[in-house]
């Protein structure tokens, strides 16, 4: 928005965004495209998009003249009129939008970005699916993926088991990178027993440049949905920084593990599923025990879910009070804890030290379970081996054994309370794998791959 | 004829445009490769354009080399840019300043897209703080259309024959680049219309436009550093762009041959294309590609848009250097070095060198120090002798000695090649060591007298070679004419 003096200016002269503009200013004339003022910066400056691209901000003042002229662009957005006849040899893969843009058009004249989605966009910007599958391409919504509430997870399940009730050979979701992690982990224990591949993916690099990592994540990705037989759910998202490979992981053992990396996300505790090699197109399995494709099995979509569950991040000084408030907030509490499980339990009476013991203990008895996870992201909780560990069994903490990721497990908490609130049973479901969130054992080369 | 001048300069600033990396570009072994591919993306051009630049791109690889320190996360295009490098821009600024430019309230930077893999991102970031300068030649105004801040993008590995091929004509679809030199500082410099000058005047101006940049003495020097392209027209015909005039001395014969070869085709009743072409080594042009459309640019949204604070350019303006062009014309009136003498000091890395010296040593004449810096340092170095070597405290002594008459400047070469191998000598010591001290007056005459005396029926001209060739460096020729004038009637 430009400042209200300037807008009052435009008004009177009849001069609009998109339209040509002559600006003078003392002996100085510039000719352009008036550009919309973005956010930042000083509202007083008005900004032209020149003949030689540049855009040049003029500080409006006592003295500048404007002056319409004829011509300009509307900036707006002309999706692409393309039309493609469904290949009957080919899969069907459905590809829904949750946000994030994995597709762009950018609009030179005008510098506009608009995000792309309709599928005759996305077969403009991706010409190579078209070699892959069919592909029917919807929007489901438009979000950042750090404004999702559990209640999309929902949502987007219930539209992936319409794909795939309508047939489709596969489903390619296009999702924020953000909490992309915790949408994998809530569609595993939604979507139970699905007969195809359920693949996400996303872009690290936004997709209005040539660089950007979502054509390989999408064509990689697309292919898992088309052609593997890895009847699972799971994130396609580029294995190194090359154009080389994309991994497809399993939705509930995988993270978002740095913030811009076009390889963020790394698999936790366990193998990827496979490695998709770009140039060729092949698929290499790195692990056999997944559920295969044509397993006759019937999808089942359990999305009950309690939403009222949080986080604890457990460091030193971490304030008792606090640990016991969350009992105003929450059905359920998740606590990052350090090490193989720990949390300050003061053992030794220490006169500084804060045990945090009887918080959590008040939660327990209050019905609300409190459920442990490593801080450490990789690894097994194990609580035998120390005394702090021994300690918070013995207070009933849910966790012992269990290498699960934080984020899984503070989903799997949200559904199992969607089914339960009896202490026992939640427990007992909580310790039972259902999605491959917990394994009996961890392969010694699955550590930082 | 009508051209245009677009000079690309490095700035010497520590780290690059958008990142804390190093900008020396000083590594030589890469530490790693990465393999990348790009893609078009969709446009407003339609359907054709993009088909068109999807299979260009899909058959091709680009390799890019890493080098330590120099390049980080932003450069492998794995991280968004950090803030605007502070130095670069105060850089930049002072250049547009130099130029008389008017700078915009607000800078903001763009992404233009690139699709030739030399950048990693596949834009380059660039952004206006100069608009509607100008610059003196002969006289006249020269209209600075345009300051640009951008970064450098990635240098292309030359195949093995060197024939200065663009990514698109390698063979096999694999081009590799050096990433150290993505993110390096560019200040891009683009004059307006220039109509009725001659190659050699362009090519001047071209040349004054670089010596300004380096009036900062914030550019870099050495080959790479500065880079030429031109447009040039005949008989208001389409704009031809040439890309790549490595050196500024060809560009006068590359103007020269584009525009003969415009005037060929139109002799021959062809048409003149609107397009890009490439300068060969050898002046001539070549083909590159068809002449795109208006840039390719959209907001770099990444950055927020700096705005210079007034007062502090206020302050910068106060503190200007002096322009390189009014040094030179302070060196032909003032020191009345002769016109390309004084371009040549200017153009030279011992510029300042040479200025201390002539504050210094005011009373020596300015050609004879500044012959020194430019024809016999050229001289010595020919001969594989390192210069480099030499420290200022060598040309001090031997420009006070000149001045005290303790040598005369025919001695100045061998002085200098000694002090290479000899630094630590004292001017009287290497003097000695080389039979080149001062003869005394006496001494001088009496062998001019005897060389008169030996060779009764010689010439006067002869005698003054061969006197000159017995007392080279240890006597100043005018006293040897002089004497020989008078002793040999």
């Amino acid at each position: 928005m430009y400042s209200p003096e300037i807008e009052v200016q435009l008004k009177k002269k009849g001069v609009q965004v998109g339209g040509r503009v002559r600006i003078t200013k003392g002996r100085h004339a510039y000719e352009g495209i008036l550009m919309p003022r973005i956010g930042l910066g000083d509202r007083n400056c008005i900004v032209l998009k020149l003949e030689n691209g540049y855009n040049l901000s003029i500080r409006y003042a006592k003295g500048v003249e404007l002056k319409k002229l004829a011509g300009g662009a509307r900036i707006r957005h002309r999706p692409a009129e393309v039309t493609e006849a469904k290949d009957p040899d080919k899969p069907t893969v459905a590809v829904l939008g949750c946000g994030g843009t994995i597709a762009s058009r950018v609009d030179y004249t005008t510098g506009a970005v608009f995000p792309s989605f309709s599928p005759g966009d996305m077969l403009a910007s991706f010409p190579e699916l078209k070699e892959i599958a069919n592909i029917k391409g919807r929007k489901l919504f438009d979000l950042f993926s750090e404004d999702m509430h559990p209640n999309h997870w929902q949502a987007i399940a219930a539209e992936v088991a319409k794909e795939i009730k309508a047939k489709s050979d596969g489903v390619v979701l296009m999702h924020g990178t953000d909490t992309m992690h915790y949408t994998a982990a809530a569609l595993s224990f939604m979507l139970q027993n699905p007969p195809v591949p359920i693949v996400m993916v996303g872009s690290q690099r936004s997709s209005d440049r040539g660089s950007s990592d979502n054509a390989m994540n999408l064509a990689c990705g697309t292919l898992v949905a088309a052609k593997s037989d890895i009847a699972e759910v799971g994130i396609c998202m580029h294995g190194t920084t090359a154009d080389d490979y994309c991994l497809f992981h399993q939705g509930t053992k995988v993270r978002k593990l740095h913030t811009s990396r076009r390889d963020a996300f790394r698999s936790v505790n366990a193998k990827p599923f496979a490695k998709i090699w770009y140039e060729n197109r092949n698929i290499e399995i790195l692990r056999d025990d997944y559920r295969k494709r044509g397993h006759g099995g019937r999808l089942a979509l359990d999305d009950k879910l309690n939403p009222r569950v949080g986080f604890l991040y457990a460091h030193p000084g971490t304030e008792p009070k606090y640990v016991e408030s969350l009992a105003n907030f929450f059905d359920g509490v998740v606590v990052a804890a350090t090490g193989l499980g720990h949390v300050s339990t003061n053992p030794k009476g220490d006169a500084v030290a804060r045990s945090i013991v009887p918080a959590l203990k008040s939660l327990i008895t209050s019905g609300i379970p409190v459920v442990f996870v490593p801080q450490t992201i990789y690894g097994r909780i194990n609580l035998n081996v120390y005394e702090a560990g021994r300690i918070l069994e013995g207070i009933g903490v849910i966790g012992n054994g269990c290498d699960w990721t934080p984020e899984a497990a503070l989903v799997k908490l949200m559904w199992v309370l969607g089914h339960t609130k009896d202490p026992k049973k939640v427990r007992e479901l909580m310790l039972q794998n259902v999605a491959g969130e917990l394994t009996e054992r961890t392969e010694p080369d699955t550590f930082l791959i | 004829m009508k051209a245009g001048i677009e000079i690309h300069q490095q700035l010497d600033s520590r780290c690059k445009l958008f990142c804390g990396c190093s900008a020396a570009m000083q590594e030589k072994e890469p530490a790693a490769v990465i393999v990348r591919k790009q893609h078009p993306v969709a446009s407003e051009l339609g359907a054709v354009d993009a088909a068109a630049q999807y299979e260009y791109l899909r058959n091709r690889s680009f390799h890019y080399q890493i080098f330590k320190g120099e390049d980080c996360l932003v450069e492998t295009d794995e991280e968004p840019p950090h803030a605007l490098n502070a130095e670069a821009l105060q850089i930049a600024l002072e250049i547009a300043m130099l130029l008389n430019c008017e700078i915009p309230a607000e800078i903001n930077v763009m992404r233009k897209t690139i699709t030739d893999g030399s950048n990693t991102g596949a834009f380059q970031r660039t952004m206006v703080i100069g608009t509607d300068g100008w610059m003196k030649y002969g006289g006249k105004k020269i209209q600075i259309k345009q300051v640009c801040l951008e970064e450098d993008s990635a240098a292309i590995v030359r195949d093995e024959n060197g024939n200065g091929k663009e990514p698109a004509e390698t063979e096999n679809g694999k081009a590799t680049y050096r990433l150290n030199r993505l993110g390096v500082p560019l200040v891009e410099i683009t004059t307006g219309i220039l109509e009725r000058f001659a190659p050699e005047q362009l090519q001047e101006i071209a040349f004054m436009i670089g010596i300004t940049c380096r009036s900062t003495e914030k550019v870099k020097h050495g080959i790479g550093s500065i880079r030429q392209d031109m447009n040039v027209s005949v008989r208001n015909g389409p704009r031809v762009e040439i890309k790549g005039v490595q050196e500024l001395g060809m560009l006068a014969k590359v103007v020269e041959k584009e525009a003969a070869r415009q005037l060929e085709l139109l002799k021959s009743g062809k048409k003149v294309e609107h397009e890009t072409r490439g300068a060969n080594l050898d002046g001539s042009t070549r083909f590159m590609r068809p002449m795109p459309g208006a840039a390719r640019m959209y907001p770099e949204t990444d950055v927020p848009p700096v705005v210079p604070d007034e007062k502090w350019l206020k302050e910068l303006e106060k503190k200007l250097p002096e322009p390189w062009t009014d040094k030179l014309e302070r060196f032909k009136r003032k020191l009345k070095l002769p016109s390309d003498l004084a371009v040549q000091v200017v153009g030279s890395e011992y510029l300042d060198l040479f200025e201390r010296i002539m504050k210094k040593h005011w009373k020596i004449n300015a050609t004879v120090v500044a012959v020194v810096f430019t024809s016999t340092l050229k001289d010595i170095a020919r001969k594989k002798i390192d210069v480099k070597k030499l420290d200022e405290k060598h040309f001090f002594a031997i420009f006070a000695g000149l001045e005290r008459k303790k040598l005369v400047k025919e001695a100045i070469p061998d002085l200098l090649v000694n002090f290479v191998s000899a630094p630590d000598e004292t001017i009287a010591e290497s003097l000695r060591k080389l039979n080149l001290t001062m003869m005394r007056p006496k001494e001088l005459k009496a062998t001019i007298a005897q060389l008169v005396k030996d060779s009764p029926g010689m010439a006067r001209e002869k005698l003054y070679g061969i006197a000159m060739g017995r007392v080279r460096g240890r006597a100043d020729p005018q006293d040897v004419l002089k004497l020989v004038k008078r002793m040999k009637k």
